[in-house]
């Protein structure tokens, strides 16, 4: 038996994300919402890139949305992943702005074209809940 | 600033995958090359020019080594790939505005024994999407461009085996350049036989990790006139920033930053796709080449696919490109070997891989994945 991949690494929230990642922890899928213009944007920033204002709130989303793009990784890019390849890696539109894309990994499922997706709350540890997506069924 | 400033002087070291020396002494021996084919002594250079990624040596330590007591320009521009023609462009303006008479553009990386793009290595870089992305274990370029690549694919229809018709064709090139890393040819079925490394992209999609360094000097048109070799005009010079893949208002990955800049590029240099000759496209991956075919407008969006794959792109094609065999075979100095290859041909001494009577160049960047941000220059052949 070899030893065990090392560690995965963590996500280092910046003062902006903050709030995303204490919404995974809560289960929920956080992003901001422009008070001027309403237009959500990511990732989290303090301007909205449409109209310039500094107002924003925090609003949980349906969690829903589709597949525009995948990979799958087979080679060992860095040795934490030594026992995943080969594994998926999708990039998601959210249902309530098509140009909210976010990355994550897809399980139980393999990727295809405008696949439905929603959102799964993987809990690491205590502090970390990390963002992954299953296929919807209805 | 059209014509107003020529590159003098080309210089390399071996690419390898392990140098065994400094990025330090790479740059050295990169910059005496240069000023050796431009005919300018090492005292008379006043500005030095770079880009790196926390990778690499910076100019005042090279102006020290060099024995350059008075550096009237310097810039250490933070950046990968997208940014390598920008260096060249803002010495170009420094030079234009009579700030510097001589400038030194250099790239000197050991990207395969020390320091790995995207990651390996080192501690992860620190951009903003990283904590996004990075724990989901994306975060070598490879996957970047794949994800980009299949978006593609899905909206038109493009290939795997267009991808190969890039890989081949480059391969091809590089069978007459003695500086390449890999110069045996390969087929498409070859191409297909490649492993995968991350789907779409198989081994031969992606570029050559490598240890080497190169210089360009750059002096006034009216100067270099009177050196050692024929000058090569810059034409044009742009940049320009989008959003990146991964930020509201960028749903699209199919098309990259290149395609609004190339508007301004184009229209700065008065001319168009149509007049270039050769053209040097960033290539850290297959993909790379067929995207910036549709987004500097050398075929219809959507078309970089059929293009490269009906033997354009070959030498004795329409637009000959990546004569050197690119990243994907000459080896990956990070976009400045591309300028590089691009002054050879305007000046006639590519030997074998020659495009007949080449006047106008294209060189590009990397078109602005992750970055963001792209860069292109359009060069003439001097008088």
């Amino acid at each position: 038996m070899s030893d065990a991949a090392p560690p995965k690494p963590l996500p280092h929230p910046d003062r902006d994300s903050q709030p995303f990642w204490a919404g995974l922890r809560e289960r929920e899928l956080r992003v901001q919402r422009c008070l001027g213009c309403q237009a959500l944007r990511w990732p989290p920033r303090a301007i909205c890139n449409r109209c310039r204002g500094f107002g924003f709130e925090w609003i949980a989303l349906s969690g829903r949305g589709r597949i525009v793009s995948w990979v799958r990784t087979h080679q060992v890019f860095a040795p934490a992943w030594r026992d995943d390849v080969p594994y998926d890696v999708v990039q998601v539109a959210l249902d309530e702005q098509q140009d909210l894309q976010l990355i994550g990994r897809l399980d139980g499922a393999a990727p295809e074209r405008d696949l439905r997706v929603r959102a799964r709350f993987r809990q690491v540890d205590e502090g970390v809940t990390l963002l992954h997506w299953e296929a919807e069924r209805d | 600033m059209r014509d107003r400033v020529a590159i003098a002087g080309v210089g390399y070291t071996e690419l390898s995958k392990n140098s065994g020396v400094s990025t330090l002494t790479l740059a050295c021996r990169a910059i005496v090359a240069a000023l050796e084919d431009a005919g300018i002594r090492p005292e008379e250079v006043d500005g030095l020019a770079t880009h790196r990624v926390g990778d690499s040596v910076l100019p005042p330590v090279l102006a020290h080594s060099l024995g350059i007591r008075d550096l009237h320009w310097y810039l250490d521009l933070f950046g990968g790939g997208s940014v390598s023609h920008a260096v060249v462009g803002q010495a170009a303006l420094a030079i234009d505005a009579g700030i510097a008479d001589t400038v030194v553009c250099y790239r000197a990386i050991n990207a395969r024994s020390e320091f790995r793009m995207g990651g390996i290595g080192r501690p992860l870089v620190d951009a903003v999407e990283t904590q996004y992305q990075a724990p989901y274990g994306y975060f070598a370029p490879p996957q970047q461009f794949a994800m980009a690549a299949r978006a593609h694919m899905l909206r038109y229809g493009t290939t795997h085996e267009q991808l190969g018709a890039v890989a081949v064709t480059q391969r091809s090139h590089a069978v007459h350049n003695e500086r390449a890393l890999q110069r045996k040819p390969i087929t498409l079925e070859d191409y297909l036989a490649s492993r995968w490394v991350v789907e779409p992209f198989r081994l031969f999609d992606c570029c050559l990790e490598t240890d080497g360094a190169v210089a360009l000097v750059l002096t006034s048109a009216e100067r270099a006139r009177d050196l050692r070799r024929r000058p090569v005009l810059i034409r044009a010079a742009s940049w320009g920033s989008g959003f990146t893949l991964y930020s509201n208002q960028q749903p699209d990955p199919t098309t990259t930053a290149a395609a609004a800049m190339a508007k301004r590029l184009w229209s700065q240099a008065g001319l168009g796709p149509g007049d270039v000759d050769v053209a040097e496209l960033y290539d850290c991956f297959t993909y790379t080449v067929l995207v910036q075919l549709e987004d500097y407008g050398f075929c219809k969006k959507g078309e970089g696919g059929p293009f490269a794959a009906s033997g354009a792109t070959r030498l004795g094609g329409s637009l000959p490109v990546n004569t050197h065999g690119g990243f994907l075979c000459e080896g990956y100095v990070h976009g400045l070997n591309h300028v590089c290859e691009a002054v050879s041909q305007l000046r006639g001494d590519a030997g074998a891989r020659q495009v007949e009577g080449a006047e106008v160049a294209l060189s590009t960047s990397q078109p602005g994945y992750v970055s963001g941000n792209t860069s292109a220059l359009v060069l003439r052949r001097g008088p």
